[in-house]
Formats: structure tokens, sequence, C-alpha cells
């Protein structure tokens, strides 16, 4: 930390070496030789393009499962964007993805309203619910408000997703998928699509203006806002937009199944969510997917494994202990989680040298696995 | 530490707590002089005491069964009030909110039905074949077992975590909670097994039918209270707040901040297998993440209304939250409202509530 006055909303200079940001970043690419540039871009479209078939080469029966995977990656990108970059801790996803799920599910089958519709629904409404907690969050703070989070999860568990009329009560509201997408290899394709569509919009907001501020923020309000960042704005943004992606990720959960009901959305699954951010590592979008990914597939691996070998421990009934091992041990001995295990890897197929050579400033540009206040 | 300072929200409310200034009262203030200060200092604990009086009046002039009411508020307030006092506890001396308060408590409960089942899992446990004495063992082994695991947990996560943000210790715990679930989930299935009480059926009091078990819960409650304040009053017990206010002047005194923090969580883990015993007899059953799902958030906030850090606070927010819960159940029933679990709408109601008007809770102190 050498004593610089950058704005932090400003664009990240190089403070070696004189310019403008653009100029800046021009520098830093032609530091790269031209089969530097050719190598990360054929790896990086090998590895999209094997994420890709990957719901072509599995077993029909488990493209629901990858569905899932895609889904929960969303709402890991959605709750990192609050304890990643802005450093609010959120218990409340589950009710996030709910609210999402249940408004979808109501528009699509009471009443009967096209699929996009029941989308455009979910996303409205979880930005509301977002919003409503982030006016909470601008008085209430640290463990305060991760106590109202965990209530409000609570309360939409127990209270919001009981009511009848609205949710269908226990038998739960049905949601068919959209007319082009009914089989299950088409709308994991869907699922997908909208992991990549909340990827990038998480990738646009943090290379932002916007995104920069909201981290501003998450280091010190105060110094923030004595450099004119506006923080109940931004605040209020990273609350929008992580409720923007968790809603969109609630309409398309709906549709997997076709079939919502309350006891999905348990405040445990809250805690599925941030065992997801902090083991992938707080800060870090592939990281947290990856993260999302390794623990919506652990039981199903996990039974593979003890129906195919008969040396096998356990089976999938043991998966939330290794996660929860997993949790623990990320948090007291190895902060980054599994971005730091990549980050190498990540920086180099970011465009940039394996070595970082201004150290602090890496790609992951996370705070360790501290989940500040 | 310099998160201290912002942590906590600010009281909203800028009248609240005014200390009296020096008037040259201060001694030989007058009788009523002290009433007045002592109605100025409580006033809101006061109102809100009105208020549920008034609210029982009409309750009474609309026929509702206030007698049941109280007694069921009782019964539940009780246990909030145990979880609530382990998380005060636990939070004083070492800032840490305890998310694992619940499991520490189902955990010993299992290890209760593990031994009444002789080992044999598929087996079931008749309750009425269940003496008191033995009931008084296991409970006693119970309380020790949970005890050690919360120190356990102290020592090997929560110190190891201490200079990082109080979010990240609540994580932490969050994790010892699930990993305890799981562990259940895994040697116990996910079935309900039937589990014992101390005494069942009940007893007649003052015209109110008293479940036994509530009386058992009260009075464990009572006991474990007094057991507490007479502890703060050692020499042990004033160690245990100094190095909850200090850690640092505390280990100039030669106290040290580890044990002390150590002693704390272990009073907190044997409070949370008493509550897991008591609760899954209130159920006369128990499922994996039983203290979890059914009290935790309750006793969170049962443990903000009362003043997060402040043990008398915890006891008298459970108690108290126990009552406004039955009497939202009693309430919805009785207008026929149809509003799925009250007693959840009503404790978040009461947490938004404390956190928007009076942060510090009924007896918390400014830290």
């Amino acid at each position: 930390m050498s004593a610089t006055t950058v704005r932090p909303s400003a664009a990240p200079r190089d403070l070696g070496a004189a310019g403008t940001p653009r100029a800046n970043v021009e520098a830093q690419s032609e530091r790269l030789t031209t089969g530097g540039v050719a190598a990360r871009t054929a790896v990086l479209a090998l590895a999209l393009g094997a994420v890709g078939v990957i719901p072509l080469l599995v077993a029909p029966l488990t493209r629901n499962l990858l569905a899932t995977t895609a889904v929960y990656g969303m709402v890991a990108l959605s709750l990192n964007v609050l304890v990643g970059y802005t450093g609010q801790v959120s218990l409340g996803h589950s009710a996030f993805l709910g609210v999402g799920a249940f408004g979808a599910g109501f528009v699509l089958t009471q009443l009967a309203l096209p699929w996009f519709v029941g989308v455009a629904v979910a996303v409205v409404l979880g930005v509301a619910i977002a919003a409503l907690l982030g006016i909470v969050a601008l008085r209430v703070r640290g463990l305060y408000l991760a106590l109202v989070t965990l209530a409000l999860a609570v309360f939409a568990e127990r209270v919001l997703f009981g009511i009848e009329p609205l949710t269908g009560g226990g038998a739960g509201q049905t949601a068919a998928r959209p007319a082009w997408a009914t089989g299950d290899l088409a709308y994991a394709y869907v699922c997908f699509a909208g992991l990549a569509f909340a990827w990038l919009l998480d990738w646009r907001l943090t290379a932002s203006k916007a995104g920069r501020a909201i981290r501003a923020l998450r280091d010190s309000e105060r110094v923030a806002a004595s450099w004119g960042i506006d923080v109940t704005r931004y605040k209020l943004l990273a609350f929008v937009t992580s409720g923007a992606m968790a809603g969109l990720a609630g309409a398309l959960f709906a549709s997997i199944t076709e079939i919502v009901s309350p006891i999905t959305f348990s405040f445990m699954l809250s805690l599925s969510f941030l065992m997801m951010v902090v083991v992938g590592g707080i800060g870090s979008r592939v990281g947290v997917v990856l993260g999302a990914a390794l623990y919506t597939a652990l039981p199903f691996i996990l039974d593979a494994g003890a129906a195919r070998y008969g040396w096998f421990p356990v089976d999938g009934s043991a998966a939330q202990v290794i996660g929860a091992l997993l949790l623990l041990l990320v948090l007291v001995r190895f902060p980054g989680g599994l971005a730091q295990l990549f980050a190498p890897l990540i920086r180099w197929c970011s465009f940039k040298p394996m070595r970082s050579r201004h150290g602090a400033a890496s790609a992951t540009a996370g705070g360790g696995s501290d989940v500040r206040p | 530490m310099s998160a201290s300072t912002t942590d906590r929200p600010a009281p909203l409310e800028a009248e609240v707590d005014v200390p009296p200034t020096g008037d040259g009262s201060g001694d030989r203030a007058g009788l009523s002089d002290r009433l007045s200060r002592s109605v100025a200092e409580h006033r809101v604990g006061l109102i809100w005491s009105g208020a549920v009086v008034v609210l029982a009046a009409a309750m009474i002039a609309a026929g509702m069964d206030v007698g049941a009411m109280l007694v069921n508020g009782l019964g539940a307030g009780a246990i909030y009030a145990m979880v609530a006092l382990g998380i005060a506890l636990v939070y004083r001396a070492t800032r840490v909110l305890n998310f694992a308060q619940g499991e520490l408590g189902t955990m010993p409960a299992f290890v209760v039905v593990l031994i009444l089942l002789g080992g044999d899992l598929d087996g079931f446990v008749d309750p009425a074949q269940v003496s008191f004495g033995q009931m008084l063992a296991l409970t006693g082994l119970a309380v020790v077992i949970g005890a050690s695991m919360a120190v356990a947990v102290n020592l090997f996560i929560i110190q190891r975590l201490a200079d990082s943000s109080p979010v990240t210790s609540l994580v932490a715990t969050a994790g010892v909670a699930l990993l305890l679930i799981g562990v259940q989930v895994v040697a116990f299935d996910l079935q309900s097994r039937t589990f014992p009480q101390f005494f069942s059926g009940s007893i007649r009091i003052l015209g109110l039918r008293f479940p036994s078990h509530t009386l058992v819960i009260a009075c464990v409650l009572a006991v474990a209270s007094v057991l507490l304040v007479g502890l703060f009053r050692t020499r042990l017990g004033v160690a245990l707040l100094a190095s909850a206010q200090d850690p640092f002047a505390a280990e100039l005194h030669g106290v040290s901040a580890k044990a002390m923090s150590s002693l704390a969580w272990g009073i907190a883990g044997g409070l949370a297998a008493l509550g897991g015993v008591l609760g899954a007899g209130v159920f006369e059953g128990i499922t994996p993440g039983l203290m979890t799902t059914t009290f935790l958030v309750h006793a969170f906030t049962a443990a903000v209304l009362g003043g997060i850090g402040s043990p008398a606070g915890a006891v008298a927010g459970g108690l108290l939250l126990g009552q406004v819960s039955a009497m939202a159940n009693t309430t919805t029933v009785g207008l026929g409202i149809s509003v799925p679990n009250a007693p959840t709408l009503a404790a978040f109601v009461v947490l938004l509530l404390v956190l928007g008007f009076r942060p510090l809770g009924l007896l918390g102190k400014e830290a």
C-alpha cells in the first residue's frame, strides 16, 4: 500500500509507467507475444467449448443436474456481488431465489402468460426484495445485517412461501418450460445461457466505474464517501444487481423440475450458497462458479463413486459433512479458496503474464476470505 | 479492531439513555427523583410492557384463551432464553455470533438417543421405559459433551480466526452447524426419533394447566440463570467479564484471555446441551438439525431483543419473545386470520423493530 491518492473509482493506473489508463492497458497487452495471445485465446476457446459440450456428453438423466449447477452458479455470482465486492453478508439468498422462482411460477401457471414475462417478473421481484434489504443495509451493518438477512430467509421460507394463493402452499406451484426448450438438453443450454449472462453482467460491473466504487465502499465507506462516491447509491446498486441475478436464477430454477415447492428454499440453502462462495474464493468470478459446481455435484459424485467402487468410504449423504469441513478448512487455513489455488492459471487466462508484476494488483481482486462486515 | 466502532449501529433515537449530568443530586436524590429517572431510563421497556398488558386485556375481552397462551409462551420462551443465554455469553466473551449454538445442543441430545438405543440404530426408544435417574445421568453426560464440543470449536476454529471480521467467525460457526447436522444425517438418517421427557403429563397451578415439561424447562432456566449470576460474582467470573471487556488489560493482570474465552464457550456449550435435551423433549422427538431449524433464529432475535451481549437481557428477551410468539399465534387463530407460521412472522417483525428503534436491545449497554 503505497501512499497514493488515486480515487478508487478512477480506472486503475500503472503508477510506474506514466500514461492514461488506455495506454496502460495497451502497454500491458504489448508485453504478451503474439504467440502468448494466440495460446490464451486457444485455451479459452477450448475451455468454453468444453463447458459448452458437457450437456451433450453426460447421461441424459444428469442434464437437469447440469442445469441446477448453472443456476447455482448464477446464485453464487449474485451472492459474490454482495459478499465479495460490496462486503455485505447475505444469509437471505434462498429468499431471493425463491421469490424469483415463485414469481415466475405464479405468472406462468396462474396468469398463463408467456415464459419471458415470467422471467421478467422474477427479475423485478428479485430486484424489489434486494432493494428492500439494501435499504435496511444502509442503516444496519455487520453482524446485525447478517441476522436480518437470516431472519428474512426464515420469514420467506415459513411465512411468505406458505401463502397458498400465491405459492400453492405445500403442494407447490407448477412452472412450465418455454415451448422452444421443453427437453432437458435444450433447457440445460438455457440455464447455461443464463449463467453466461450473469457472468457478463458481473464482468461489466466489476470493470466499470460503479464496480470500482462498490469495492471502495467495501474497504471503507467513510474513505469512499470522502472521495465523492455516493455510498447510498452504489450500495443499493450492488444489492439491486445481486437481486436481479438471483431473480433470474430463480425463474430458471423454477422450470428445471417444473414445480416449485416452499421446502426447497429453506434457510439452510442460503448457507450452502455462502459455502460455495467462500470455498470458491470470495471476490473471484471463476472461483465462486467453481465452488457452486463443486457443491452441487458433490453428492452425485460421491453417490456414483459409492455405486461403482466397493472401497469408496462414503456416499452422497456425506456430502454436507465434506462440504462443511472444506468450508472450515478454507476459512482457517486457506483463505483464498479455489480461486487462490488456480490463481496463476486464472491470471494467465485473463491475458496477463502468469506472475503479477505489481504484487497486490491481482486478477482476482478479492480480499481473501475475510467476509468483511 | 477498527471495525468495532462501525460495527454497531448507532442508536437511532438520540434521546435514549442520556446519562444524568452531575447536578448535585447524585447520592441524595429522593425516591421520586430516582423513580422518575428509572422510568425515563426504561421508558421503552415500560411502553412495551404497557402495550402488552393492553393487548392481553383486549384478547381476554375477545374471548381468547390467554391462560393457555401464557403457558405456551413460557414453554417456548424458556427454550429461546436458554439458547439465547449461550449466544449472549459467547458474544460477550469473544464477539462471535454463534450460529452453532443450536447444533451444539442437538448433537449431545442425539448421543443421549444413541445410548438409550444401546447402539442399535434400528431400535426405538420408549419414553415410558426411561427412569428419572437415568435421564438425569444422561443429561449430565450431554452437558459434558456439549461443553467439550464448544471448547473444541473455540480452540480449533474461533481462536484461529481471532484477527478476522466478526462475520467471518459467524460463517465459520455456520460451517460448524452444517458439519454437525451433516454428521447427524449420516449417523441417524433423516427420520424422527422419539425422545423422553423428565416428567410427562401436566399439573394444574392457579387454574392454569402447565405441562410438566414446561415447568422443568422453566426451573432449569431459573437455576442456570442464578448459577451464572453467582459465577459473575466470583473471582473467576470477574476475570471472565474483565477479559471480555478488554482482553489486553486482563492479560496484564494475569488473566488468560484464551482460557476465559474457552470458559465462556464451555458454559455456553453446556447450556446448549441442556437446551437440546429439553428442546427435543418439547416435541418428544428429535430430527437432525432440530435446534437450528426450530429455535435458533428465535434465539438470535431474543438475544438482540435483550441486548446482544447481555445474559440477563437474553433471558428476558427469550421469555418476552416466547410470549409475543404465543400471542401472535393465539391472535391470528382467534381472529381467524390465516397467516402461515405467525410466530416466525412475529419474531421477524420484533427483530426489525428492535434494530430500527432500539439497536441496543432492552438491557443492552453502550460497549
